[in-house]
């Protein structure tokens, strides 16, 4: 088996575990000219070696060429995870956008995570200052410059969404000031996470 | 002075304490930091940014506690290091300090909100309400000082829009505090929740009808 669908395995296997996959979730690692990507039409908990595809980024089709305009967009980035988390989806459902809640949602994700069209072009707009969106009455599409920070960004973001409804629910939200949050989105990716996404990238094979 | 054995088994229970929080969901990727006392006036603590999973026993720095910019061994610490300096410092019973973000206690950092004493577990594990410290960003003298005030007098406190900090007198004694805080702040959430839709069951769906109520 190779590495990337080592990779594959392994953070499905993952996300399933944490509760956040769904139906229609699907991830990928990008390998050159090609990507590899979890079977859409598989559930993430099910997924084996034979589910994992591997496809001609000039090639992909349907929920893969959008993967493949991601990382035409995006030079950086080398994984996608498009997955539906609990807390997420009935957000996205409602076109709201997750404001800055939490201090690891502002540094990973950024200073909030909007709620796009579900095409192709309006998830690729939404990321261009972003690694993340929401995906209207769908769910969420995260970036990363390894599988690791795409798999840590859904699990981030479904708990800023979980913290954004129940803060709301039973008190008020209080939010994150707009330059402090700018401020740690910066520091996270020039300084705090460098060392690690450098590790991980290498482990993953996609120095 | 410390013993070496001692030092080495510290390194092993803090490597591994950073393990059990990735594998209990009480934190997310490199987020959330530790610490152990060695002595009076040094401790072990977790370095900054790096994989819990990958991290090596040798990897955990030897922090001062009297100045906690005074390092040696091991990876660069935590950028939080002075909060557990300083909560060590004036807390000599305390040996293992943890800093996460579990979920349903960071929807209380979130909000701001304290958490009553309700239970006679909370009042036994924690020493009273669980209060809230002032907002401040990741490393700054504003994060370590609000940490310290909420912290005074209790096992746990949460640190406001960020997560929670638990102390014990050992390591399990803090993830104790970390866990008995994390279920009695989902059995808070639940018995507010039922109260302000007049509802007898719990579920997510009720959570969310009062959001959009708020919003609309």
């Amino acid at each position: 088996m190779n590495k990337s669908t080592e990779l594959i395995l392994e953070y499905a296997k993952e996300l399933a575990k944490q509760n956040v996959a769904g139906s229609g979730d699907c991830i990928s690692v990008k390998s050159g000219a090609e990507m590899f990507a979890s079977d859409k039409d598989v559930r993430l908990e099910d997924l084996t070696e034979n589910d994992v595809l591997k496809i001609k980024l000039s090639d992909a089709e349907g929920e893969y060429a959008l993967h493949a305009r991601i990382y035409a967009a995006k030079k950086d980035v080398s994984a996608v995870c498009h997955c539906h988390p609990a807390w997420v989806a009935p957000i996205a459902r409602c076109g709201a956008t997750i404001p800055a809640v939490t201090d690891d949602m502002t540094q990973i994700v950024g200073r909030n995570c909007k709620t796009c069209k579900n095409t192709a072009k309006a998830i690729v707009r939404n990321l261009k200052k972003r690694n993340s969106t929401l995906v209207s009455s769908d769910g969420c599409v995260t970036t990363g410059r390894t599988l690791n920070e795409a798999y840590t960004c859904v699990l981030v973001l479904d708990k800023a969404a979980h913290c954004f409804v129940a803060s709301a629910a039973l008190k008020k939200n209080v939010l994150i000031n707009f330059f402090e949050a700018i401020l740690m989105n910066v520091i996270y990716k020039m300084k705090y996470s460098k060392k690690n996404q450098e590790n991980l990238q290498s482990e993953e094979g996609n120095s | 002075m410390w013993d070496k054995n001692k030092e080495n088994e510290l390194r092993q229970l803090v490597k591994d304490s950073g393990v059990r929080l990735l594998e209990e969901n009480l934190v997310q990727g490199t987020w959330g930091n530790i610490s152990a006392r060695l002595d009076e006036d040094h401790m072990l603590v977790t370095p900054t940014g790096l994989d819990y999973n990958h991290l090596t026993p040798e990897d955990m720095p030897i922090v001062q506690i009297s100045d906690p910019s005074v390092w040696s061994d091991g990876k660069k610490p935590t950028s939080e290091r002075k909060i557990h300096a300083a909560v060590l410092a004036s807390r000599p019973e305390i040996n293992a300090c943890i800093h996460s973000h579990p979920v349903f206690a960071t929807i209380m950092a979130s909000c701001r909100m304290p958490l009553p004493a309700f239970s006679d577990e909370l009042k036994e594990v924690m020493g009273g309400d669980v209060a809230v410290g002032a907002y401040g960003l990741p490393g700054t003298k504003k994060l370590k000082e609000g940490t310290v005030a909420a912290i005074r007098g209790r096992n746990a406190c949460f640190m406001a829009n960020h997560g929670v900090f638990c102390v014990g007198r050992t390591m399990d004694e803090a993830f104790n505090v970390l866990r008995v805080l994390e279920k009695n702040v989902y059995e808070y959430i639940r018995r507010m929740t039922l109260e302000k839709t007049g509802k007898t069951e719990y579920t997510d769906d009720l959570l969310f009808d009062l959001f959009v109520k708020s919003k609309s």
